[in-house]
């Protein structure tokens, strides 16, 4: 049971992301789902310096709101003008994105594809649309829908077991704005205090409208191909140290476990990098809403449970701070492309490009997560990355 | 105006025992004949050792609730004139966990721990929806 560590340490270095790009993102509702991974793709390449006839496997996550569109994938792919060897729609939510990496990876050294795109659009219009609702017979009955009424739940938890106040998870929703108004490309640039935080409206009490990410309309890219091949590109080399996934049901996990659902997936990519939570210098969190944040500092071993509310409180997430953390904005204020924009962040920081650098950064993670709330138990998939210079 | 109907459940086999169960006035879940795990919800298979053979089993119908939250603006239209209303997830006293509504408590007056007991809200001749009050 479990991964074979010798194996995935065998990776350790080998796969590089070696181009990123975003779309345009916001509120853009004349533009379509497809155009968004479109122009995140054609981004991408310019970026890595990647021939559109070089990429031989393309890797699509499923959008939230489109429902069933059998071979999305596919149907991408062809919009590019690519054949690929291998081609998958992927539907992991937010953690898809660092799972296209993981399966890239395989692809690369199995010698099924030599570079792989991985892109995503998401159109939230028309506006009106009722969300779509999965059949659930114990909890949509009640009005219980959706991601945030989960993590509202997640709140409550954490307000009763480890002393989490409001206050704190607006110290996390204070300093990814401060970061993303540094980001010319994020969806909210204007700073805020914890006051406005506490003053903001309760959407699903105990989460105010500031604990809660942005919906946006855009798309994400990036490229993934073997460290040999990205050596001869134009970008300053990004290598995948280490990942890690794992599934959890979530009924049990993050309540009843002191780590926390999750820890799995950073105990994996922790042992293939061989560095632990103090070599991080800097994370983008999967940062849905913020008691998601608040868990996963706990979960991927940065402080114990009841520690994550003062160490979110002392600054710690700031640039400065010791873990400096979503330093684009992350989904709470750059922007929600479903963890492209945290792909995309983590590796300028390698490359020492990004708007809010971490100095002399060597080591960046990256984290997602997502699934399917809806249906108890709710079943959700962590991953996590681990970026370095190689 | 444009109204819609609230979301009801989608009964179908797995589930039917349970809601014949909540139209009799009885809270029940699945004991497995095999390794005797109680589960819920309800399925097909044991998640512990995949025995296909169950048996269902009326629950005492009290528990203390596990979280609660209170949806200001719900994600789904048809909610939004009851808004703001609760949700909570109560734990049974057989450790079992389950999404219901607390009746018969202000949402402010609601918290984690406080003891709870079923009550049953008729919808239509299908569904009846187990919620739950505070035992006084």
């Amino acid at each position: 049971m479990g991964t074979d560590d010798m194996k995935l340490r065998e990776l350790r270095d080998k796969i590089a992301i070696a181009g990123i790009g975003l779309s345009r993102f916001g509120k853009l509702p004349g533009v379509s789902a497809m155009g968004f991974a479109l122009e995140a793709a054609k981004r991408a390449m310019e970026d890595g310096g990647v021939a559109r006839d070089d990429i031989d496997g393309v890797l699509v996550l499923m959008p939230p709101v489109m429902g069933e569109q059998h071979g999305w994938g596919s149907r991408v792919a062809a919009y590019l003008g690519i054949t690929p060897a291998f081609c998958a729609t992927m539907d992991m939510g937010g953690a898809t994105p660092i799972g296209m990496i993981q399966t890239a990876a395989m692809l690369i050294h199995a010698g099924m594809c030599r570079t792989v795109l991985c892109t995503f659009g998401c159109q939230n219009n028309p506006q009106g649309v009722i969300p779509m609702l999965f059949g659930s017979q114990f909890s949509i009955p009640y009005g219980d829908i959706g991601a945030i009424t989960f993590m509202a739940h997640v709140g409550r938890r954490q307000m009763h077991e480890h002393g989490v106040k409001s206050e704190h998870y607006g110290a996390i929703a204070v300093a990814f704005r401060n970061h993303a108004a540094t980001n010319p490309q994020a969806q909210k640039r204007e700073r805020f205090t914890l006051e406005d935080h506490q003053q903001s409206r309760l959407i699903v009490d105990p989460l105010r409208l500031l604990d809660c990410c942005l919906v946006t309309d855009g798309g994400g890219a990036c490229i993934v191909t073997s460290t040999e091949r990205a050596r001869d590109l134009p970008q300053p080399l990004c290598v995948v140290k280490g990942f890690g996934q794992v599934h959890s049901s979530e009924v049990i996990r993050p309540w009843d476990d002191g780590r926390g659902g999750g820890s799995e997936a950073a105990e994996t990519a922790y042992r293939m990098a061989g560095v632990g939570p103090r070599d991080i210098q800097v994370v983008q969190l999967y940062d849905g809403f913020t008691p998601l944040v608040m868990h996963e500092l706990s979960a991927y071993g940065f402080c114990k449970p009841d520690e994550a509310g003062p160490f979110v409180a002392a600054g710690n997430l700031e640039l400065g701070g010791r873990l400096p953390a979503n330093t684009a904005g992350g989904l709470l204020s750059e922007g929600h492309l479903s963890g492209f924009g945290h792909i995309a962040e983590g590796v300028r920081q390698i490359r020492g490009t990004s708007h809010s650098q971490v100095p002399g950064c060597e080591i960046s993670m990256i984290t997602g997560y997502g699934g399917a709330p809806h249906e108890p138990p709710p079943t959700v998939a962590y991953t996590v990355a681990i970026l370095g210079k190689g | 105006m444009f109204q819609l109907d609230k979301p009801l459940p989608a009964i179908n086999e797995d589930t039917a025992p349970y809601w014949e169960g909540t139209r009799a006035g009885e809270l029940r879940a699945q004991r497995c004949a095999d390794c005797a795990h109680l589960r819920f919800p309800p399925s097909i298979l044991c998640p512990r050792c995949l025995s296909e053979h169950a048996e269902w089993q009326r629950l005492s119908g009290r528990g203390k609730i596990f979280t609660y939250i209170v949806v200001h603006r719900p994600q789904h239209p048809a909610f939004f004139s009851d808004a703001p209303y609760n949700v909570a997830i109560v734990e049974l006293e057989e450790g079992l966990r389950t999404h219901t509504a607390i009746v018969g408590c202000a949402n402010e007056d609601l918290r984690v721990g406080m003891p709870v007991e079923v009550v049953y809200e008729k919808i239509d001749d299908e569904v009846t929806l187990p919620k739950f009050k505070p035992v006084r």
